[in-house]
């Protein structure tokens, strides 16, 4: 309660108690003369038949109009400098007064002055009490804040947030925080997998995030931000999780004028490959029946040199884009085995040149998988083409598809050449690894096996890697049937499932009921 | 114009819309032999003026092309508004790398998608072939 308000209150006692007293002091005044009458006897009847008239009609009126008067209007006027004149009270007429006039107009100045002290104190009260509003200090702070509470709505939005997103601080509130924002993280390391590992578990818990995005990549327009979380599980005001918000969109987004230049160098990269394809395949076409064996075999080496130009080109684009966060697959449902076949077909030309045989044993009544059909097959064309690579000198590759105990569908691609030494082994899925006793023999860029396990693990499969030096190395990655990953989507109107290669590329929404 | 299959079916005209003069010869070569009939438009603008003519069976569009870009181009035969009369297939063939996104939105509008690194002119033929008239 104000100052004013209790001022007022204690005002108004003391005024009652002052007009009581004053009609206490009138009613004893008539008393007085009453026993004078009574003395004199003669005027005793008089005096019974008057005072009751008195005291009913004069006297009231006498204390209304000329008595009360002056406490009325002083009343009227403190009424009227109330801070919550409901009443609708107006500043007393001073002119009606009829008795101390001189005296009343001095005493209501003075309330009125008295007022304006009051409403200075007040507001300075309030001021100091805004200081310690957490909305202020909120509103205070230079940077994008939010506060979530247990159920992972917003209940607090400064407006530096607002502003940044986009939305009105009305529209973010009471919001479900990732229904109202859609996030995504570089990797499975989101926010909703924090709060889920911290939430019963810690009293409070601090955690970064970097290159946090709002919406899609690739979104030209998209925020980009560092993020910082702080969890506190028995905030007193239910303010559980506070989030800031640190923009970086600017130097974020010149990664993606870099991830355009990839895009633009494997353009230039790609017209002359088209080419080079196209004419060596009308040369293998026309001259073909007409060269000698020798010839004939450098145009399959020169052909097969193309292809694998062609997809080192790819390798580079989904390094760059997996980097960059740009991966996008789409989890479609696909006959595993015409894919493993149409790899093995591809890729035949590149083994046939070295003399080297693509094998398959492809378990029947496999289930349908749940892939990305034009990543997945970069996976299968790197093992491959490492395989083909590090054959050396033998000339069987063994590809084998089967379900395994675990109900997941397994593929591994078997070679019988260098192998990779154990001390090596544990790094080989490394970006720009190789293996430096190899190095200078066979040629890479360390890029395959990265790329391999970034989109196998976009898959929520597995890969690993068995090997012996001189006896050669079994690669094998698992892949979900398609009824699982079905299962796992809930929601109906995403005709795909989308992951990217760091995980799921939504936070929260995909899996939301 | 829906007289596939009859004796005497005439050749299938194809435009192609390419500014690499190197890749659109392979392609006509490839096409020509295979009994199609090629006519080439090296920029966007007339490529979509000659498109709009309705003559043409199968168009074959590049997105990185001079004046007006692919993306335009196909927005605008499959605007009804601005090409009333279309019955061409539409097949994008590039050799840039789209957003998903943004590929997905062409891939919807197109009747096919070929990235020409990835394709040899006979192969672009077998996909022709398959095209469903």
């Amino acid at each position: 309660m104000g100052y004013f308000q209790s001022f007022l209150r204690q005002f108004r006692a003391r005024l009652i108690l002052i007009i009581f007293i004053n009609n206490a002091l009138i009613v004893a005044d008539w008393y007085v003369v009453d026993q004078v009458v009574k003395l004199t006897g003669v005027w005793a009847l008089v005096a019974i038949i008057a005072v009751p008239l008195l005291a009913v009609g004069i006297i009231p009126w006498i204390s209304t109009n000329l008595l009360v008067q002056p406490t009325k209007f002083l009343w009227q006027a403190i009424l009227h400098i109330a801070p919550h004149n409901t009443e609708n009270v107006a500043a007393p007429k001073l002119d009606q007064l009829r008795l101390g006039r001189e005296l009343v107009t001095n005493l209501i100045n003075q309330v009125y002055q008295l007022a304006s002290v009051v409403q200075a104190v007040e507001q300075s009260d309030s001021k100091r009490a805004q200081v310690l509003n957490p909305d202020f200090a909120v509103n205070a702070l230079p940077l994008p804040l939010l506060v979530l509470d247990k159920e992972e709505k917003i209940v607090l939005v400064n407006e530096l947030a607002a502003k940044y997103l986009g939305k009105s601080i009305a529209d973010l509130t009471g919001q479900n925080f990732f229904t109202a924002l859609d996030l995504s993280f570089r990797s499975d390391d989101t926010l909703s997998n924090w709060l889920k590992a911290s939430k019963g578990k810690v009293v409070t818990a601090d955690h970064k995030w970097e290159r946090v995005r709002i919406g899609l990549p690739g979104q030209g327009d998209s925020l980009q931000f560092d993020l910082a979380g702080h969890y506190n599980r028995d905030n007193p005001l239910g303010y559980e999780t506070l989030l800031i918000l640190f923009d970086h969109t600017e130097v974020y987004s010149q990664d993606d004028q870099a991830m355009s230049f990839v895009a633009l160098s494997v353009h230039e990269l790609r017209t002359p490959l088209t080419l080079l394809r196209g004419y060596i395949e009308v040369f293998d076409d026309e001259l073909g029946p007409t060269l000698n064996p020798e010839m004939k075999e450098f145009m399959r080496k020169m052909n097969a040199s193309a292809q694998q130009l062609a997809s080192f080109v790819d390798n580079i684009l989904n390094v760059a884009k997996i980097e960059d966060n740009q991966l996008t697959l789409q989890l479609h449902e696909e006959d595993w085995k015409q894919l493993v076949e149409t790899v093995v077909r591809d890729l035949n030309l590149r083994a046939g040149v070295r003399g080297i045989t693509i094998k398959t044993d492809i378990a029947p009544n496999l289930p349908t998988v749940g892939v990305d059909r034009y990543s997945i097959y970069e996976v299968l064309a790197n093992l491959l083409d490492n395989a083909i690579k590090y054959s050396k000198g033998t000339s069987e590759i063994y590809v084998t598809t089967m379900v395994n105990k675990d109900g997941l569908v397994e593929t591994s691609v078997k070679d019988f050449g260098l192998g990779i030494d154990a001390s090596i082994l544990p790094h080989i899925f490394v970006k720009f690894y190789r293996n430096h006793r190899n190095r200078a023999q066979i040629g890479g860029t360390g890029l395959g096996l990265y790329l391999c396990r970034a989109i196998v693990d976009a898959h929520g499969g597995d890969i690993s890697v068995n090997s012996k030096v001189n006896e050669g190395s079994t690669f094998t990655f698992t892949l979900l049937p398609y009824a699982k990953i079905a299962d796992a989507r809930k929601t109906g109107n995403n005709p795909a499932v989308v992951r990217n290669a760091h995980g799921w590329i939504k936070n929260h929404s995909l899996y939301r009921d | 114009m829906d007289n596939q299959g009859t004796p005497t079916a005439a050749p299938k005209r194809i435009l192609c819309i390419e500014d690499e003069h190197f890749i659109s010869e392979l392609y006509t070569r490839a096409l020509t032999k295979a009994g199609y009939l090629v006519d080439v438009q090296l920029d966007g603008q007339k490529g979509m003026a000659a498109a709009q003519t309705d003559v043409y069976d199968i168009i074959l569009l590049d997105l990185m092309i001079p004046n007006i870009t692919g993306i335009e181009v196909l927005r605008t035969l499959r605007d009804p508004r601005q090409t009333p009369k279309m019955h061409a297939k539409i097949v994008i063939t590039t050799n840039l790398e789209q957003r998903e996104d943004i590929r997905a939105d062409i891939e919807k509008q197109a009747d096919g998608y070929l990235v020409k690194a990835e394709i040899t002119p006979k192969e672009l033929v077998e996909f022709l072939s398959h095209l469903d008239f």
